[in-house]
């Protein structure tokens, strides 16, 4: 690591950067950033930089005391969408108590422990989001729609070609970030995009998720459009998922790969869908954490609002996906439910702990589900042992209310923390009154 | 073989030491001229091997494979007398089975062991270049652990000849030299094998024992690989080229071959550990440690010294680092650093190994070697006089220069030298890597007879190490505590003097945040010729020892001084503090983690004979108070408000006995709350006793009427802890032939003094008596009679107005009233039937409206003890509710305790075993919480802390070890979660599983 740190500093004095960004994510996944001046750096390696955490969404002060922004020395990447110079760098941050330990409020730190209890038993967790957004055009419409850069369907070649420009100015920004990018396509709505992250360990992922996020961001506005992550931004439109292959390993061995078992999938693999599937409805306020999600979620077609798994079922929450005979490494399950505005630190941490949970207790999978879900009634779903999704953020949330596994995940003060705040936006969003409601009821009452 | 001869040596053969005899008897035969004209000779010289069979075995083996001309030599060598050479072989091949194999294997060698010497660094060196000569790869490897071996048995054949205690550091100081002189000879193979070596320079630094001059006789070997480029070399490609002969170099020490391998070369203590790079220039070497080495790795390089390689560059190296080690202790994390590095060394033993540990734990060779540097490192900036590399040349430096005392240094010398003796003689026996004593009764007695004891040679080594250990025990107190005497009092003529300076680098190295007045306070406690300073001075070092290990060790310190000036010569304080062992440890611990007991003491310094012995630890019964508090009021028959001091000066004391029963651990909570319950409640008795005699007094005729204490809340369910007030009720009922007025205003008198002496300051903390609970509340006259009781409680209609009344017990006053007013309440508080709907909707609303209105402005709903989220009140409603339900129908719940009645609830299935246990946890730990941190801070508190250091002290209260302060937070805040759901859904009837949602088309 220190070594890293050196090279950081060097780079800063070779590449002439002025400001250094520190990146961290506060409960609710929103991006937050302390710049500081190359001459800081190496204080805030060694020290930390001091900050007031009662003003940020979550870290509201456990104890009396400041917190600290300790930079990772191993995430440092200039920004290279602001072409000038001097430059900028940005680099992700831990957030520490004033005497050098983890702060509970910080959900990196949520997710590096998720992840070193996993360690613990020998196993390393893999992720790889397909990360699907709208770009709009940057007027809404007069009614406070939005407009879609284009009208096309998936997969299709654009003869306008706004979205490929975009995808292509994304996916080199993304490039020369150090992130991968494994996949690109038009995704169903008009104006939607797909771009699939390179598997990696799941907090390289959840940090490349953040700065995906920026990156798209920004590349859209340079072009002159806007870029939502919104769940549902379109009535009538597929809603952006992050569908997420994850995959749990044991050195350089597949855990989830077992030859000759149906789909290749291991025990091991079987007892983690077990526990995602059993501690599903529980973890959706972490995974869907907006009042709009639900929308996504209960939106029918794709959109996967029942608890089953299936092998290249499409409606299924969890998927198996085709087994490749020549990658025995490949073997992974695809979770379907999440999506693209969750806080991927705490939902991959909810999601982890949920697998090895099933894992720990030899959780048995229930059977496979092969029709399309949405086309079974409530009671063949119910004879079936199909339980469906929360519908609503409020359900969500009552449900993770009660939730160990989740309290112990997150800890107390994030799992306290996230559901006043949810609760208060499930309160704000009822306060509201709707276009549905006066189109229904106005005059006709 | 003749029967004859084989009697007359069996007794010999046992006496010098041989457990197989009849084996040993076959084996002489098979010697031959070896055993000598008269067998006995050979014989009688095998009782100086640690394991004559071995010994005897190790000579047939190695006969068989010598030389007709050979076996005639060692013959002579056996037979003769004079050469002192003689016992030699015998020695080293009793001592070590892995060293027999090797001579049986390279016979020539025993040329080698008879002659045996130690040799000097470069002699050693031009030894093992000599035999391993321009050869690289496998023969190169082979001939280096064929001359390292012959060499590693002269070492060991000395180390066998002679008093190894007193040729310890000769022996390891030549075992790391010739761990030096393989390193060298590695070197050199490297160099040949590696195209361009010659681009490199390149030196090997020692670190650890082998840097320190003190190795072992196996063990890794820590180094350092140094490079620079060679003249006009380009330095990116040598030290590429370096890092390839540094890699080649720990191959050829490590490789095993047929010959075996030497040992681990290590090198994790490079830069940045195992991810650094292998070899780096000074300059890197420098840029490291000035910005990113933590402070660990600058103790590891108090070790350094080159060993093998570039000498120049050896030096260039040592000459920049080296200043650096001493700047260490100034760097900003340097006194946690030290603690927490200092806490790792002593925990950090596998249980099952901790009794036969030589090397790690406490007092083991792990933890002296680790003061010592210490000290180095904290005293080693302004002196340079204490900069040494070996654990022995340090320990005398330490000493000459005052900063450990001459008598411990000796004893710690001698100490270091048996506890390593011990570990190469187990090492030796199979060149094992080991630090475990052995347990086998045989190992032990090869052992004991290694360490040069004959008879009961087992025994004799495990006491001769238990001694060593008990030697050590007390290292830290006498290493780091005892020589800060010296800065401010003579200890004795012998020793040097520690300065003030020194003196507070110290303390603050060891957790005194004012390192100043501590040397004030301890400067006042010691100087001085009275007999008081005199025992001080030798209790001081393990009392700052003990102050160091808990929450506050200046509040400890200064609290000690005040009560050791207010009970100056007292005979019973002195000899309690010399004699009573523990007395003095437990007087140290509390004082430093308790204000509440601190300034108790400081105001009854009196109090302090309770820590005289562990029987008066054990808390009073209420009778016993009271007929104590009932003489003290007896001796002051005038003057009623002297009597009232005396009840609680008594009172306090009693506190003192539980809270240091407490903070010792002999309490656990439900003895705590027994002892205070009773404590108070004999107050009360005693107080009220006083009070009646007062208003007798004053009106100048006998009380008109009779009084009663009810005790309600945490008194009347007898669960009550430092900082509870005393909630009651208080009932009188007029004499037959009273009047009924002056009865009434008798009664009202009786209480107002009561109320009054007990409120106010006085000697101990105050008792708030509060009667809020009674009828009309702080309207109604705080004194009622029977019957008015009686006629209020019946206006009550709906059941719910006698949850208050579930916990009433009778506390103090006319027993026979009190049982009448129980007797009044009980079918309320217990309803036949149980209570009704409106009812049940009224106590909950009422429980919602407090939870909204009663935790205080700005407090966290989650932390508050008592009415925050699964708190004191959640779980005591919770029971309460179950008790006006059922205790009707169910005998058993007719209890005011609620520890016991969550007992009774799940034995009637009114709650899962679980749930019980999810509200006990809660209950349980906030109500230690709650009485943890009044010890701590002096003063009530109703929730967790908001300070990192309070939640720390408070957590050590409990047990947990040091730095939890976080996770106790965590660990209440989860645990009261739990239980409130338990109040959710058992007191507000909330069933959150019933809330799913179906799909909205179907629904």
């Amino acid at each position: 690591m220190d070594r890293q740190q050196e090279f950081v500093l060097r780079t800063i004095e070779e590449r002439d950067i002025r400001f250094v960004r520190l990146w961290f994510t506060d409960v609710l996944g929103m991006l937050k950033s302390v710049a500081v001046a190359p001459a800081e750096l190496e204080e805030a390696f060694a020290e930390g930089i001091g900050f007031d955490g009662s003003s940020i969404e979550g870290l509201a002060r456990v104890f009396e005391a400041d917190m600290l922004v300790l930079p990772d020395a191993s995430t440092f990447q200039v920004l290279p969408w602001r072409d000038e110079t001097p430059g900028t760098a940005r680099m992700f941050a831990d957030i520490r108590l004033p005497d050098g330990s983890a702060s509970l409020a910080d959900p990196r730190y949520v997710l590096q422990r998720a992840l070193a209890k996993a360690a613990d038993k020998g196993l390393t967790f893999y992720t790889h989001p397909e990360i699907e957004f709208y770009l709009f055009e940057s007027k809404l419409r007069p009614d406070g729609q939005p407009v879609p850069v284009d009208n096309a369907g998936f997969f299709d070649h654009v003869p306008r070609g706004t979205g490929h420009d975009f995808r292509r100015a994304a996916i080199s920004l993304l490039e020369s970030m150090g992130i991968s990018v494994e996949f690109s396509h038009h995704e169903g709505g008009p104006g939607q995009n797909e771009i699939d992250l390179r598997y990696a360990d799941a907090l390289s992922t959840a940090d490349n998720i953040m700065t995906f996020r920026a990156v798209v961001k920004e590349v859209a506005l340079a072009q002159g459009y806007f870029a939502s992550f919104m769940p549902k931004p379109l009535q009538g439109q597929p809603g952006s998922g992050m569908h997420t292959h994850v995959s749990l390993f044991e050195g350089d061995r597949n855990a989830f790969h077992a030859a000759g078992s149906p789909y290749q999938l291991s025990e091991t693999g079987r007892q983690f869908i077990a526990g995602i599937l059993r501690h599903a409805a529980e973890i959706t306020a972490v995974t869907n954490q907006w009042v709009n999600s639900y929308k996504r979620l209960w939106g029918g077609a794709e959109a996967p609002a029942h608890v089953c798994w299936g092998h290249n079922n499409r409606s299924a929450m969890v998927r198996v996906p085709m087994y490749k005979p020549t990658k025995g490494q490949s073997t992974r399950v695809e979770i379907r439910s999440l999506d693209s505005s969750a806080n991927p630190y705490l939902a991959y941490a909810v999601l982890l702990a949920a697998g090895m949970k099933g894992i720990d207790e030899g959780y048995q999978l229930p059977p496979e589900a092969e029709d399309d879900v949405w086309s079974l009634t409530d009671r063949e779903r119910r004879a079936m042992g199909i339980d469906p999704l929360p519908a609503s953020l409020d359900h969500a949330i009552h449900l993770m209310e009660g939730s160990d596994l989740v309290a112990e995940t997150l800890g107390e003060h994030v799992f306290e923390f996230f559901l006043r705040n949810k609760k208060a936006e499930w309160a704000a969003y009822r306060d509201q009154v709707t276009h549905f409601e006066l189109d229904q009821y106005l005059y006709r009452l | 073989m003749s029967a004859q001869r084989w009697q007359h040596w069996r007794g010999t053969l046992v006496r010098v030491g041989v457990s197989d005899a009849p084996r040993a008897f076959h084996l002489l035969d098979e010697l031959e001229d070896w055993a000598g004209s008269e067998e006995r000779s050979l014989i009688t010289q095998l009782s100086e091997a640690a394991d004559p069979d071995r010994a005897l075995l190790g000579l047939v083996r190695l006969r068989e494979v010598l030389s007709v001309k050979e076996r005639e030599e060692v013959s002579a060598l056996l037979a003769d007398p004079q050469s002192g050479r003689r016992d030699r072989l015998i020695r080293l091949l009793g001592a070590s089975s892995a060293l027999a194999d090797h001579l049986v294997l390279h016979h020539d060698q025993w040329r080698d062991v008879a002659a045996a010497t130690i040799r000097s660094r470069e002699e050693l060196v031009a030894a093992l270049a000599g035999e391993v000569g321009d050869e690289t790869g496998p023969q190169a490897y082979d001939a280096l652990r064929v001359a390292y071996r012959r060499q590693l048995v002269q070492i060991a054949t000395v180390d066998l000849m002679n008093d190894a205690v007193e040729v310890f550091p000769q022996v390891s100081g030549a075992l790391a030299d010739l761990a030096g002189a393989a390193l060298e000879a590695a070197l050199g193979i490297a160099q040949r094998e590696v195209e361009g070596s010659e681009q490199c320079r390149l030196t090997i630094i020692g670190m650890g024992k082998c840097g320190g001059h003190e190795l072992n006789y196996i063990s890794d070997v820590d180094v350092i690989f140094v490079a620079e480029p060679a003249d006009g070399a380009d330095e990116d490609e040598a030290l590429a080229i370096g890092a390839r002969v540094a890699t080649a170099a720990m191959h050829a020490c490590t490789d095993p071959t047929t010959e075996g391998s030497l040992w681990q070369v290590d090198a994790a203590l490079r830069p940045e550990g195992k991810n650094g790079p292998l070899v780096r220039t000074v300059a890197s070497h420098r840029a490291y440690y000035e910005r990113w080495a933590k402070t660990w790795e600058f103790q590891a390089l108090l070790k350094a010294r080159p060993v093998a390689g570039d000498v120049e560059l050896g030096a260039t190296y040592l000459d920049c680092v080296r200043p650096m080690v001493w700047e260490a202790s100034k760097r900003e994390k340097f006194v946690e650093d030290v603690q927490a590095m200092r806490r790792r060394v002593e925990d950090n033993v596998p249980p099952d190994e901790a009794p036969r540990q030589l090397k790690l734990g406490h007092g083991g060779l792990r933890d002296i070697e680790f003061s010592v540097q210490l000290l180095q490192l904290v005293h080693g900036r302004t002196d340079e006089s204490i900069r040494d590399r070996g654990t022995l040349a340090a320990i005398e430096s330490l000493s000459r220069g005052g900063y450990i005392g001459r008598v411990d240094a000796h004893e710690l010398d001698g100490a270091y030298r048996v506890l390593r003796v011990l570990e190469h003689r187990i090492q030796m026996s199979r060149m094992r890597r080991t630090h475990l004593m052995p347990t086998s009764s045989a190992e032990l007695r090869r052992l004991g007879r290694a360490m040069g004891h004959r008879s009961a040679p087992a025994d004799a080594v495990v006491t001769q190490w238990r001694e060593q250990a008990r030697e050590v025990r007390r290292l830290h107190e006498r290493l780091f505590y005892r020589p800060l005497l010296s800065a401010v009092a003579r200890l004795s003529d012998d020793d040097a003097r520690m300065s003030l300076e020194s003196a507070q680098d110290r303390l603050q190295a060891l957790g005194f945040r004012d390192p100043r007045g501590a040397i004030r306070h301890i400067e006042a406690l010691t100087t001085g010729v009275s007999r008081r300073a005199s025992i001080q001075r030798t209790l001081m070092p393990v009392m700052l020892q003990w102050f160091a290990h808990e929450a506050d060790p200046d509040l400890g310190l200064l609290a000690f001084r005040r009560i050791s000036d207010a009970l100056g010569s007292t005979h019973w304080y002195l000899k309690m503090l010399r004699d009573e062992g523990s007395a003095a440890e437990t007087l140290a611990k509390v004082l430093a983690s308790s204000r509440y007991v601190g300034e108790m003491l400081e105001r009854t310094p009196s109090a302090v004979s309770l820590f005289g012995s562990t029987k008066n630890l054990e808390p009073l019964s209420r009778e016993q108070i009271l007929t104590a508090m009932q003489a003290a009021v007896d001796r002051q028959s005038d003057d009623d408000d002297e009597a009232v001091l005396a009840v609680r000066s008594n009172r306090r004391t009693e506190l003192i006995r539980i809270a240091i029963a407490d903070l010792a651990g002999v309490l656990v909570l439900e003895q705590v709350e027994d002892a205070i319950v009773d404590l108070t409640s004999a107050t009360l008795q005693a107080i009220l006793d006083i009070a009646i005699r007062h208003v007798e007094r004053e009106h100048g005729r006998a009380l008109q009427t009779r009084i009663a204490i009810i005790g309600m809340g945490r008194l009347g369910g007898g669960e009550m802890g430092y900082a509870s007030d005393a909630d009651v009720l208080f009932v009188h009922d007029p004499l037959d032939d009273a009047d009924i007025e002056v009865a009434k205003t008798q009664a009202g008198q009786v209480v107002s003094y009561l109320r009054t002496r007990l409120s106010g300051s006085g000697p101990g903390p105050a008792i708030e008596v509060d009667a809020g609970l009674r009828p009309e509340g702080k309207a109604g006259p705080i004194a009622r009679t029977l019957d008015s009781y009686a006629a209020y409680y019946a206006r009550w209609s709906e059941g719910w107005e006698a949850q208050a009344l579930l916990r009433a017990t009778p506390v103090a006053g006319d027993p026979d009233l009190g049982a009448a007013f129980i007797e009044l309440i009980n079918p309320l508080r217990w309803p036949a039937d149980g209570i009704s709907e409106a009812a049940l909707r009224q106590i909950r609303t009422l429980k919602a409206r407090m939870e909204a209105e009663r935790i205080p402005r700005g407090g966290d709903v989650r932390s508050h003890f008592k009415l925050g989220r699964g708190g004191l009140s959640d779980v005591e409603w919770t029971v309460q509710l179950c008790q006006l339900q059922h205790a009707g129908e169910t005998a058993e719940l007719r209890r005011t305790g609620t520890i016991s009645t969550l007992q009774v609830m799940t034995e009637h299935d009114l709650l899962t075993s679980e749930e019980a246990l999810q509200l006990r946890e809660s209950w349980c730990l906030a109500s230690r919480l709650r009485n943890a941190s009044v010890l701590w801070r002096g003063r009530p508190v109703d929730a967790l802390p908001s300070s990192l250091t309070d939640s720390d002290a408070i957590a050590r209260i409990l047990g947990w070890p040091a730095a939890s302060g976080y996770e106790l937070h965590e660990h209440y805040l989860r645990v009261a979660r739990k239980a409130r759901a338990v109040t959710e859904m058992r007191f507000y009837g909330t069933d959150l599983s019933e809330m799913r949602d179906s799909h909205p088309s179907t629904r």
